[in-house]
């Protein structure tokens, strides 16, 4: 069971070798394309991220500290302009005699009208009588000024401008606005007897809240702003910490100096930012959470791992598809190679196409299959004419007629008592048969064959009753080169029986061996008839018909030459007409 | 040349599959945050919803949801209210806040919500089903308990008082009343002389003191059940002249029970927290939507309300709620 396991396992992972090999070119374009960029791509999202998240906590809190600098601009701005008001009436009354109060009176009506955000300015003596008040509403007699803290707190420290946190006003019968009151100590110096005011400018509390509540930190983030005691001069939800439903470090940030903190209340981490409001000695406290920001990591992150996740996939099915179009040529031709690897040259030209180099490739592997089936099919026809020209050399070394025509000859000499003929013949012939045979060898040295050819040349002239003189011309130390052999005769045969035949004078035939540096050159001069130019071609193409040929015509020694030692060497025929023809067989210079 | 033509094409298609993953992941996550919480109280315009929806909002931006505050004009108008709670559903809203004006009528429109998969938080004033998630609203048998804490308190332990009710039969004055009842069988000193019904009619209530300040001379304190109730008993006191002789403990804090807390006509005021429940109610309502567990009753707390403590920081707000 487990070995079977082991062993199916082995073949899947054979199998997929086969399919995906690792040092294929796709593979190697795909993996290398892939895991170079995805190198870059994590590279540049951790730099990214780190950058990012280094920072977000810093940025927070600096980002919270600009907003609430502005915040707290304006309400000092508020304040200070709430100040300027209540300095403007101290200016008035400590320069004004108190008889006459209309003035001011004018006033505190006129700042009023001005000033829709001030809901009343009251002018209290320091025993508590209310001196002057706008607007004119029915006075609440049951608020005691001199029983209220602020009214207390004005008396002890009369020239400091006194915030007091938002309350409800009371100082009119079934009016009870919210607000923010400014409380200021004064004195008039112009009566005799210096005199002690006190003034209470009240400012309505939605202008506090409006410039709070505008301001946002985040989603869940918030301003609040305490006095010195702790009371809370603003929070966004100031009733719910009334109602017991939520709880704030208000101490905690008391305690702390102008700047921001990481803290954690409730369970929740925070950044709280700490700031001083001039004028009024309150404490502005902002609140922003962490999981926020952690949040905005978080998405980042998302964000990061979602581009990488489909940059992976695209790169990957990119790269593939890429490297696929790259190596399909390429294997395509290699599966092609691979035949004829194979032997199999039975393939149809490659269709051009893909990239440039992959065309010339194509191009030069198209190339190079032609010429090798061109040089296949040359050497088989060369292979089949050598076979059939040897035959025919082999036929002739046999040739029947001529072998009749010249025991004839014997024949007839011996009937005649011609004995030296028949002697000199009968060596002659047994010499040529001996020599063209040679053992089956198709190549001989060149003594032989000049010794055939003159054995030849004997027996025609004996036919021939002297009708022709020969001379052969052999240098010495030639024999041990050699030739294919029966390469004279045939041209020896064509030089009696077209040339010398044909005229009435003694024919001559001289047959000259010449070596030169790399080859040997034969020369068959004979005084006849002559050939035409266009017979002469004929006479190289032209298999022999005649029945008095002793075998094989020029062509095919020609042919044999031509196989065996290259298009170099030959035959070649010159001739005059009525002067004679010299043949030239040229054969390289070989001793096998 | 096709290659190229290819690789930009697949380029493009991915492209765009990206992008189109990217947009409907975010436009998914932007919708998680916002939640639309449909709020219904009885009455649009009055100080007591007007806290109510400013409860509302603070949980809104707390918890980052829209809430959208509504009611009928009138409080009487329970046809109205049934159609907003059938126009809330209609437009499916994520949760409904309702402050029911009828025990009994708003029930199918309440099963309504909850069969569209709609959570449903009832505050102040239920209905006569607990097929809502959660009942946020004060238990009027407390109610009636802090009301003899402040009996105690105000009077002493031994007095004679006079109940002044409002309906009789009414789930609330019954619930109320048994609350007082057995926090002052704690105390033998006090003797109820007598508990009378002013049909939440304040003329009516006004009229019960004047004759029954003539009937009890030994008369410590009236105890009111409700506002109309502790309206009509101040009136009472002040046409026969017996501020601070006679006490008042009341329920609620409109502003005439304040003005007459003012004026030392009555002494003691029980008041509910609107803030709270506007509040709680969205809290609750964003709890049943993140499927968390909810509690099926949340008991609101009463603050005792006098001339002493009124002016507190934290009372001001709950007595003198900041309504723009």
């Amino acid at each position: 069971m487990k070995k079977d396991k082991t062993k199916f396992i082995k073949k899947a992972y054979k199998r997929s070798k086969k399919h995906f090999r690792i040092d294929s070119l796709q593979s190697v374009i795909t993996l290398s394309f892939t895991s170079i960029t995805l190198l870059a791509m994590i590279f540049i999202g951790i730099a990214f991220y780190s950058t990012f998240s280094e920072n977000a906590e810093k940025n927070a809190a600096s980002s919270m500290q600009q907003i609430m600098n502005q915040a707290t601009l304006n309400l000092e701005n508020y304040l200070h302009s709430m100040i300027e008001i209540s300095d403007l009436i101290q200016n008035k009354i400590s320069k004004t005699s108190l008889g006459n109060l209309e003035e001011i009176d004018a006033i505190l009506s006129l700042t009023l009208e001005i000033r829709e955000d001030i809901v009343s300015v009251s002018i209290y003596t320091d025993n508590g009588n209310l001196l002057l008040t706008a607007p004119k509403h029915q006075f609440d007699n049951s608020y005691i000024v001199t029983q209220q803290n602020w009214f207390l707190n004005s008396l002890d420290t009369p020239n400091d401008y006194l915030f007091q946190p938002p309350h409800v006003q009371r100082l009119f019968e079934d009016r009870r606005p919210w607000v923010i009151s400014l409380s200021h100590g004064i004195t008039n110096d112009i009566s005799s007897l210096p005199q002690h005011f006190i003034t209470n400018v009240d400012m309505n509390f939605s202008v506090i809240e409006q410039l709070c509540s505008d301001v946002v930190l985040g989603q869940r983030g918030y301003i609040y702003i305490v006095d010195a005691s702790g009371n809370i001069i603003y929070h966004p939800q100031q009733q719910l910490i009334y109602a017991g439903l939520r709880q704030e470090d208000i101490e905690e940030a008391l305690k702390k100096e102008p700047g921001s903190y990481l803290d954690t209340y409730q369970g929740e981490k925070r950044i709280t930012t700490v700031m001083n409001i001039e004028h009024a000695n309150w404490t502005m406290v902002g609140i922003s959470f962490l999981d926020e920001i952690v949040q905005n990591r978080r998405n980042l992150n998302a964000l990061i791992f979602i581009i990488l996740l489909f940059g992976i996939v695209f790169i990957v099915i990119a790269s593939a598809f890429i490297s696929f179009k790259i190596s399909q040529p390429i294997k395509r031709l290699e599966l092609q190679m691979n035949k004829v690897e194979r032997g199999d040259f039975n393939i149809d030209n490659l269709e051009v196409k893909g990239e440039d180099e992959v065309k010339q490739l194509t191009k030069a592997f198209n190339l190079m299959i032609i010429r090798i089936k061109q040089l296949m099919s040359q050497i088989i026809t060369e292979q089949e004419a050598k076979r059939k020209s040897e035959i025919k050399a082999l036929q002739a070394q046999i040739n029947p007629h001529f072998l009749y025509n010249t025991l004839d000859s014997i024949i007839w000499m011996n009937e005649n008592k011609k004995y030296d003929g028949v002697s000199e013949m009968t060596a002659a012939l047994a010499k040529l048969f001996r020599i063209s045979l040679s053992k089956g060898n198709e190549t001989i040295s060149i003594c032989d064959e000049i010794e055939h050819a003159r054995s030849y040349l004997i027996i025609q002239k004996i036919r021939y009753k002297n009708k022709f003189a020969f001379k052969i011309d052999l240098p010495p130390n030639l024999c041990q080169y050699k030739t294919v052999k029966l390469i004279l005769q045939p041209i020896i045969e064509n030089a009696i029986y077209h040339g010398i035949n044909k005229i009435q004078e003694k024919g001559y035939i001289f047959i000259n061996v010449v070596k030169e540096d790399t080859f040997i050159k034969f020369e068959i001069i004979d005084n006849g008839y002559g050939i035409s130019k266009e017979n002469i071609k004929k006479i190289i193409n032209q298999e022999s018909t005649s029945h008095h040929s002793s075998g094989v015509g020029i062509k095919n020694v020609n042919e044999r030459i031509k196989l065996s030692y290259g298009s170099d060497y030959g035959i070649k025929i010159d001739s005059e007409f009525e002067v004679g023809t010299t043949v030239s067989i040229k054969v390289p210079l070989v001793t096998e | 040349m096709s290659l190229l033509k290819k690789s930009i094409v697949v380029l493009l298609i991915f492209s765009m599959f990206f992008t189109l993953t990217s947009c409907t992941k975010s436009s998914l996550t932007s919708r998680e945050n916002e939640y639309l919480i449909k709020v219904i109280v009885k009455k649009s315009d009055h100080d007591f919803w007007a806290v109510v929806k400013m409860g509302t909002e603070a949980a809104g931006k707390e918890f980052n949801v829209t809430i959208d505050f509504d009611g009928p004009t009138d409080e009487e108008d329970i046809d109205g209210q049934i159609r907003m709670v059938e126009a809330a559903i209609e437009d499916k809203v994520d949760a409904l806040v309702l402050a029911a004006s009828d025990f009994i009528r708003l029930v199918p429109s309440v099963e309504k919500a909850k069969q569209a998969n709609i959570p449903v938080i009832i505050i102040d004033s239920t209905i006569d089903s607990d097929i809502m998630d959660s009942f946020i609203g004060t238990d009027n048998i407390d109610g009636g308990k802090k009301l003899g804490e402040s009996l105690i308190s105000v009077v002493g332990t031994t007095c004679n008082i006079v109940v002044v009710n409002f309906v009789k039969g009414a789930a609330s004055a019954k619930e109320r009343e048994v609350g007082l009842l057995s926090f002052l069988n704690n105390y033998p000193d006090v003797e109820i002389l007598e508990t009378v019904y002013c049909n939440s009619d304040e003329f009516l209530a006004t009229q019960f003191t004047k004759s029954l300040i003539k009937k009890y001379p030994q008369l410590d304190a009236f105890v009111c059940l409700n506002a109309y109730a502790t309206v009509g008993v101040a009136r009472g006191i002040v046409e026969e002249e017996k501020i601070g002789e006679v006490l008042v403990i009341g329920f609620d804090s409109t502003p005439e029970e304040i003005a007459y807390l003012e004026k030392n006509v009555i002494q003691s005021l029980i008041v509910q927290n609107p803030f709270s429940m506007g509040y709680l109610g969205v809290k609750y309502a964003i709890a049943a939507l993140n499927n968390e567990p909810v509690p099926k009753i949340i008991k609101t707390a009463f603050k005792e309300i006098n001339k002493e403590n009124m002016y507190l920081p934290e009372n001001q707000q709950l007595v003198f709620p900041f309504v723009d």
